[in-house]
């Protein structure tokens, strides 16, 4: 099968949608699929040779943080172009209400598409405001899939219709055979404590965690914190309490393999986001990683933890319940132990082989009902393969002039 | 303003209006092709359980009685279909040709006979049953989805239908107003493990 993917976020900074494109396209490659990426990148970004940069992205402030994303003329010429050339079976958006080239491709769309939603804070005033400008796009969607049930609330509340819940793939086996390091190992007096995520991002919850490590510290002094992410570290470090910024480590931007190695290696990984995440894919690969997880009590976080058995919980926000779990933890090996092996088990569910069988399932379903429409209803379409363009030398202002009748589904 | 400059706006204005109405003429005609898409591909995978089903129930994994029912209940919906597979428009009628219950039935008696132990029992032996019941599986996954899929373009026709430029200028033509289609079709729990 040939498909195109869509991610509307620039690869040239790490975030949970460009892994899961990534992770999603690397195996369907591999189950033997064509798969394709379109992605915003600057030039310099390295990019894996099934990924094609749609050029440079813009830091926009869109939906409460700022993010990277491609839009305007020649960007949705060059969407266009790349889905005339890719001869796509079946079309994959990510996020297709951001403002970038998801929504882009959308517009030009002509065969089955699949659209995946991640977030969980969907409803923005720009999107009330171009609500009936996005409707007739949203409406080629052929399935939806939302990665949480919160991703699917939002879809239902404000899009309507419904969508298939198919969490976030992680690769298990690469976190559960990163070696772990020396570096970042604790001891019985020095225990470490692992945080991931952009350190200027308050929704990342890194000042939570920073009230709660004088507690943390007074009953274990020899605690180190390892902040890894991208972000200005001197800044961050100057918000810090003087005690808490001696105890803490920022690593910067790690590569896959030293977040692997990190999450190995600790004691305790701690994920107090505050809000605005509606999976928690770290989680995930901190479970597979064997590293017992503290988390906020955000509802998606309470899913991927089955409820609290397979990590330690915390009130959002509660500095003092952070500190509270994180010296029960640090104080108790058995316990550590034993919800190491109940993350192990956990992260199993969220393999991406069981993932990527379910995408495909969805790929499958609306490619029939492509396949078999064109069959029986055909009445000008004879003779095109379904999904593809039309009459060769055709653009799309030949096809918006007739009013986009032929060569649709 | 003078006359040319009134002709004008007047022309410019039909066109305006010539347009919007071929435009959600067309947006209409998109969204019923991708309802009989979706139903099209409900009834095939819809077809693929009930045979995986009947294979499953002739397999030697299941009890006898088991079986019966499983048989009896997976060739009803093969013969719903078949009796139905002569009509064009698979939209005529709008009630799915009333074959829910049939459908619910099926999905009630996978239930029934693939209890954990039932299950657990197949997927340890290799071979021809455990193939079926993978079989089994991967249809009913896909004909939740596509029972979910055609639903969504269900939904998204009813809203366009609802507009009033749609009403006066009979943009639906003849096409029937489809519906949703309701039935049980949630996997044993067994299967989901």
């Amino acid at each position: 099968m040939r498909v195109g993917i869509v991610c509307p976020y620039s690869f040239d900074v790490p975030g949970g949608v460009q892994y899961h494109v990534r992770d999603l396209a690397e195996h369907l490659l591999g189950l033997g699929h064509h798969a394709c990426v379109l992605a915003p990148a600057d030039d310099e970004t390295p990019l894996p040779d099934y990924v094609e940069s749609v050029g440079r992205a813009v830091p926009v402030r869109y939906n409460g943080s700022v993010a990277r994303l491609s839009f305007g003329p020649v960007t949705a010429a060059r969407v266009g172009r790349w889905l005339e050339r890719g001869e796509f079976d079946v079309l994959h958006l990510h996020e297709p209400v951001t403002p970038s080239i998801a929504l882009l491709a959308l517009w030009s769309a002509e065969g089955p598409v699949v659209a995946t939603f991640h977030t969980s804070n969907l409803r923005s005033r720009a999107m009330q405001a171009a609500y009936p400008l996005l409707r007739p796009s949203l409406e080629k969607i052929n399935g939806r899939i939302a990665v949480s049930e919160d991703a699917r609330r939002t879809v239902t509340t404000h899009l309507g219709g419904d969508a298939v819940v198919i969490p976030n793939g992680v690769n298990v086996a690469r976190f559960e055979d990163a070696p772990p390091a020396e570096r970042w190992r604790g001891t019985r007096d020095a225990p470490t404590i692992a945080f991931l995520g952009r350190i200027d991002e308050p929704r990342k919850g890194l000042p939570v965690l920073a009230a709660a490590m004088p507690a943390v510290l007074a009953e274990h002094p020899g605690a180190r914190i390892l902040v890894a992410g991208p972000g200005d570290i001197e800044a961050a470090r100057e918000r810090l309490d003087p005690a808490v910024a001696a105890a803490t480590e920022f690593l910067g931007m790690v590569s896959d393999d030293e977040k692997a190695a990190l999450l190995s290696s600790v004691d305790v990984y701690v994920a107090p986001h505050t809000g605005g995440e509606s999976f928690g894919i770290v989680l995930v690969e901190a479970m597979s990683a064997g590293a017992p997880v503290v988390a906020s009590d955000l509802p998606a976080f309470v899913r991927v933890l089955d409820g609290g058995r397979c990590g330690a919980m915390f009130a959002n926000e509660q500095a003092a319940d952070l500190a509270h779990q994180l010296n029960t933890l640090l104080s108790s090996p058995a316990e550590r132990r034993r919800l190491s092996a109940a993350g192990s088990r956990r992260a199993r569910v969220f393999d991406w082989s069981v993932v990527a069988e379910d995408v495909i399932a969805v790929y499958d379903t609306v490619t029939h009902g492509l396949n078999s429409a064109s069959d029986s209803t055909s009445l000008d379409t004879s003779g095109l393969r379904p999904g593809q363009a039309g009459q060769p030398g055709e653009t799309r202002w030949t096809r918006l002039l007739r009013g986009r009748r032929t060569g649709q589904y | 303003m003078d006359t040319l400059t009134w002709v004008v706006v007047v022309v410019a204005v039909m066109l305006g209006i010539a347009w919007y109405l071929s435009y959600s003429a067309a947006r209409l005609d998109r969204l019923h092709t991708r309802v009989e898409g979706s139903l099209s591909a409900l009834d095939a995978q819809l077809v693929r359980r009930a045979e995986a089903t009947l294979e499953l129930a002739n397999s030697g994994a299941v009890d006898p009685a088991s079986a019966l029912i499983l048989a009896g209940a997976a060739s009803e919906s093969l013969e719903a279909h078949n009796e139905r597979a002569l009509e064009d428009d698979l939209l005529e009628g709008q009630r799915f040709g009333a074959r829910e219950d049939l459908e619910s039935g099926l999905t009630s008696a996978l239930q029934a006979a693939l209890t954990p132990e039932v299950v657990a029992q197949i997927r340890q032996a290799d071979g021809l049953p455990t193939a079926a019941l993978r079989r089994v599986e991967a249809a009913a996954v896909r004909v939740q989805l596509a029972r979910r899929f055609h639903n969504d373009a269900v939904t998204d026709v009813q809203r366009v239908r609802r507009k009033r430029v749609v009403w006066w200028f009979r943009l639906a033509g003849h096409a029937d107003l489809p519906h949703t289609v309701e039935f049980d079709d949630d996997l044993p729990p067994a299967l989901r493990e």
